[in-house]
């Protein structure tokens, strides 16, 4: 029983781990503290894949499950802010055509978002995966409308880091 | 805001270019320890229960009662020993509740809370003992300066001084003694949960600054 709940976890991880690498990589700046969390994650989703109901899709539950651990589980805090990590760069060269200029926007715009504090950083997670404001106010425990105001001051503070 | 359209372009590409992790490596983290807030608060919150209980089992009372005659007292410190018993099964229970109801599966905030209210009962539980040792000490002067024959010259130098002086001495000393200890044990606890929760209360902070 155990052996085929193990199974069917690790092949649903496999299939849905960039999730869980997207997380990764807006909550750390280097490959190492990368591996580190998604290990982490990995836990979490393992001891709570028992009460997985196949209700909602594995996705839906295992991103608000990664998101809870990088916020408040997770212990590796050695993390110098503001540096081009090795995951974003090696991004960015995998492009088919390659915008300069777009390119160029873009890696600030990645820059800007690690500048953001954990609970924003969930925010714009959420917000890029195209997540409602109810789920993503239930998410964090906050209510909606707060989490409507809160994205458009999140908004505002990107734009002032970008045009400073 | 024409950037955050294109990071979500950016975003939405169906083959990121991240390192896939295999199967094989998923089976091993499966195996690995999680290093994450709560098991440490764990660690140590059963570290704390071993300490504390080792530190009961090693001072073994009785025969320092028998030593001093002081049997009478006997009934006092035994009501004293299984009261604390029960006290520590009922927190052992709170700790046990605390850590089944926490859950990555509810929302960021009231996870949060979940791991506070552990923090909170493992300091409970350290200041029922600080107290307890506290209460302890002042019962062990008392038996001591009443009992203990060895202690007879100092019950005489108390007597033949009118003014009280060497009484107040005494009873400073030792509240000196109490207050010291009491402290640095307070520090101690102030610094190791200060560093375990110090994100997890930053975070706390800002969805509450969200809340206003």
């Amino acid at each position: 029983m155990s052996e085929t709940l193990e199974q069917s976890f690790v092949q649903q991880l496999k299939e849905n781990q960039n999730i869980v690498h997207k997380i990764c990589r807006l909550y750390t700046n280097d490959s190492d503290a990368h591996n580190d969390l998604f290990q982490e994650i990995t836990i979490q989703l393992w001891k709570a894949f028992p009460k997985f109901r196949g209700d909602s899709k594995f996705s839906t539950w295992a991103y608000r499950v990664a998101l809870n651990t990088a916020i408040t589980l997770y212990r590796k805090s050695t993390r110098s802010v503001s540096t081009v990590s090795y995951e974003v760069q090696k991004h960015f060269f995998a492009h088919e055509e390659y915008n300069y200029e777009e390119e160029e926007k873009l890696k600030l715009m990645y820059q800007a978002v690690h500048l953001l504090n954990d609970i924003e950083k969930a925010l714009v997670y959420m917000y890029l995966e195209d997540k409602d404001y109810s789920e993503i106010a239930e998410t964090l425990g906050i209510s909606e409308v707060n989490a409507r105001v809160k994205m458009n001051r999140i908004k505002g503070k990107l734009i002032k880091i970008l045009n400073p | 805001m024409n950037e955050l359209d294109l990071l979500k372009k950016d975003w939405k590409k169906e083959n990121p270019n991240y390192t896939q992790v295999s199967e094989f490596d998923i089976y091993k983290m499966l195996h690995k320890n999680s290093s994450s807030t709560v098991k440490w608060i764990l660690i140590i919150g059963i570290v704390e229960f071993i300490v504390w209980t080792g530190i009961g089992f090693f001072f073994n009372t009785d025969d320092y009662v028998k030593s001093i005659h002081a049997e009478e007292m006997m009934i006092y410190l035994k009501v004293l020993t299984y009261l604390n018993y029960a006290v520590v099964l009922w927190f052992i229970y709170k700790f046990y509740m605390n850590y089944k109801n926490i859950s990555t599966m509810v929302s960021t905030k009231q996870l949060m809370k979940d791991i506070m209210k552990t923090r909170k009962t493992v300091n409970q539980y350290v200041a029922y003992n600080l107290a307890m040792i506290v209460v302890s000490m002042i019962l062990g002067f008392i038996m001591a300066f009443l009992y203990n024959p060895k202690l007879s010259v100092i019950k005489e130098k108390i007597a033949n001084d009118a003014s009280n002086g060497v009484l107040l001495k005494i009873i400073g000393l030792l509240t000196l003694a109490i207050v010291i200890f009491v402290v640095i044990f307070w520090l101690f606890y102030k610094l190791l949960y200060g560093i375990l929760l110090k994100r997890l209360k930053t975070n706390f902070k800002e969805l509450q600054k969200i809340e206003i």
